[in-house]
């Protein structure tokens, strides 16, 4: 199923989900901006992040503390 | 007066230090050139000559004592709320004290006005913003640059000799790149952010100099840090550059200046450039987008998501209840990603001192529709600009832009990253770059400015 379709039933579910209402507009650049974001998304929840280090609150001020 | 106007930042603050300069006269100038360069910008939201002038009469002696500065609609006033650029900034907003006003007004500086902004802070072009778009002053049908759009075009104009805007995912670089000037996104947590209504959740943002060149950027960068920039010998440069779409699915012009803006950097230090591996950089600018996007969540309800601000732009509406419907797995991830990359860079600067890309990967686009041509096809710019800007709000570095060159006469950035805490490196390695390109690029007025230098003259 492409994107968009599968989109045409997550946006208004998902919206209705929250009780959250949304003129044709707003859902038009919902639609755009899921239409952008979800496919990387899905290859980013995809991706193999085993190799990296955990970081418990990290302090961005400086590089990674190797334990 | 209208010499001074033009001068540098440092000239400006060199010579009221000096007796040569009336600050008095000075803000009055810089007030009436807003009146006339203003309108055809919209960069400046909001000047208050009482609190200017009451802010020069208590002026302590400083750094930059008696010089004008414009500041970002993302800080509050004392005698001002900030707005974020929006309708309604679901979050709370209320005049007060903020870190970078504390800083410049114990530095003796004069804050003459508002910088416009992309609405809230959700954009890298400036296209958007309750008081309608920022115009770049080399073209004031193309976007400046977001979301410190109206700050960038300040500077650019010649408004004023510096800014002050804030960078949470390439905030302060794209409109440096967009409006031809040195931007600073320092390392995080190193400049003043107290006040800022995002200060206790955000893990990207940071306040940071606009100005037209890296000197200038040091002196406002060091009020910002509450510490001296203090300029070092560059040493045995080594130059790191990543073969990736960062680097190549880029404008062919953007491309050979950049190239040759490395090349140029490496003939004046001697440095050494390299190749490095860099992988996942587009998950990585996700991430980040990710991480800013849900951090931002904490002021969002249903309930407040029904009843936004109808001045809000519909696609600020629409975005914010997007936002909703972005999985928490996906926020997990991004933050093992962050993990991942901030593991990844600190490798990279144990053989690299910089990583060196293009900053935005085309020329400003069109005010009305900001879309960018790439090798790879048309995408929006918003898309396209967070691929070279994210990774330094991601992991925590700091990372400057410098001008280096025009096409069809647009600005062109070159984006310096360095490791954390080596904010004064990228600096002293800008400043070389100014030396091998005989500082063409960043002495370059926009049309605007040329046009009214002749008119005022």
């Amino acid at each position: 199923m492409e994107v968009s379709s599968r989109a045409d039933e997550f946006i208004p579910a998902g919206l209705a989900s929250f009780g959250i209402e949304a003129d044709e507009i707003e859902l038009a650049v919902i639609g755009a901006a899921h239409g952008m974001f979800w496919p990387p998304i899905l290859e980013l929840l995809e991706l193999d992040t085993s190799g990296a280090a955990p970081e418990r609150s990290p302090d961005l001020s400086g590089p990674p503390v190797t334990t | 007066m209208s010499g001074l106007l033009d001068r540098r930042l440092r000239a400006q603050a060199a010579a009221i230090a000096a007796g040569e300069a009336d600050p008095a006269e000075l803000l009055e100038a810089t007030l009436e050139r807003i009146e006339q360069r203003n309108p055809a910008l919209n960069a400046i939201v909001a000047t208050f000559p009482e609190q200017s002038r009451e802010m020069l009469a208590a002026a302590p002696a400083g750094p930059l004592h008696g010089v004008p500065i414009v500041i970002k609609d993302e800080w509050p006033l004392p005698w001002r709320a900030q707005r974020f650029g929006a309708a309604e900034m679901l979050a709370p907003s209320a005049p007060g004290e903020s870190g970078p006003y504390r800083a410049l007004r114990d530095a003796g500086a004069t804050i003459v006005g508002v910088g416009n902004m992309h609405e809230l802070g959700a954009g890298s072009t400036g296209n958007v913003s309750v008081y309608g778009p920022a115009r770049n002053p080399w073209n004031t049908e193309r976007c400046p640059g977001g979301s410190s759009s109206g700050p960038a075009a300040a500077v650019a104009a010649r408004l004023v000799a510096g800014a002050v805007g804030a960078d949470g995912v390439g905030s302060i670089r794209y409109p440096a790149a967009y409006c031809g000037l040195t931007g600073l996104k320092p390392t995080f947590g190193r400049s003043a952010m107290e006040g800022h209504h995002m200060a206790a959740v955000s893990t990207t943002i940071v306040s940071g100099p606009l100005c037209a060149d890296a000197a200038d950027c040091r002196l406002l960068g060091s009020v910002l840090f509450g510490e001296e920039l203090v300029a070092g010998d560059l040493g045995r440069l080594r130059i790191g550059v990543v073969r990736d779409l960062v680097s190549e699915d880029v404008a062919p012009e953007v491309r050979v200046a950049c190239e040759n803006a490395i090349e140029a950097l490496r003939e004046e230090t001697g440095a050494e450039v390299r190749e490095i591996e860099l992988a996942d950089l587009d998950p990585a600018a996700l991430a980040t987008v990710l991480i800013a996007n849900t951090e931002g969540l904490s002021g969002l309800s249903p309930s407040r998501l029904n009843d936004l601000d109808p001045e809000l732009s519909p696609i600020g509406r629409g975005l914010l209840k997007y936002r909703m419907l972005l999985p928490a797995a996906a926020s997990v991830k991004a933050h093992q990603v962050r993990a991942l990359m901030r593991q990844r860079v600190a490798a990279a600067f144990e053989d690299v001192d910089l990583i060196a890309w293009p900053t935005v990967p085309a020329v400003a686009p069109p005010l009305e529709a900001p879309l960018v041509e790439l090798p790879s096809g048309t995408l929006t710019a918003d898309q396209a600009n967070v691929r070279g800007g994210a990774l330094a709000n991601l992991t925590g570095i700091p990372a400057v832009n410098v001008p280096v060159g025009l096409s069809d006469g647009l600005p062109i950035g070159l984006q310096l990253q360095a490791a954390w805490g080596r904010d004064e490196l990228l600096l002293d390695a800008a400043e070389a770059l100014e030396r091998a390109n005989g500082r063409r690029w960043v002495d370059s007025l926009p049309p605007l400015a040329r046009a009214a230098e002749t008119t005022e003259a």
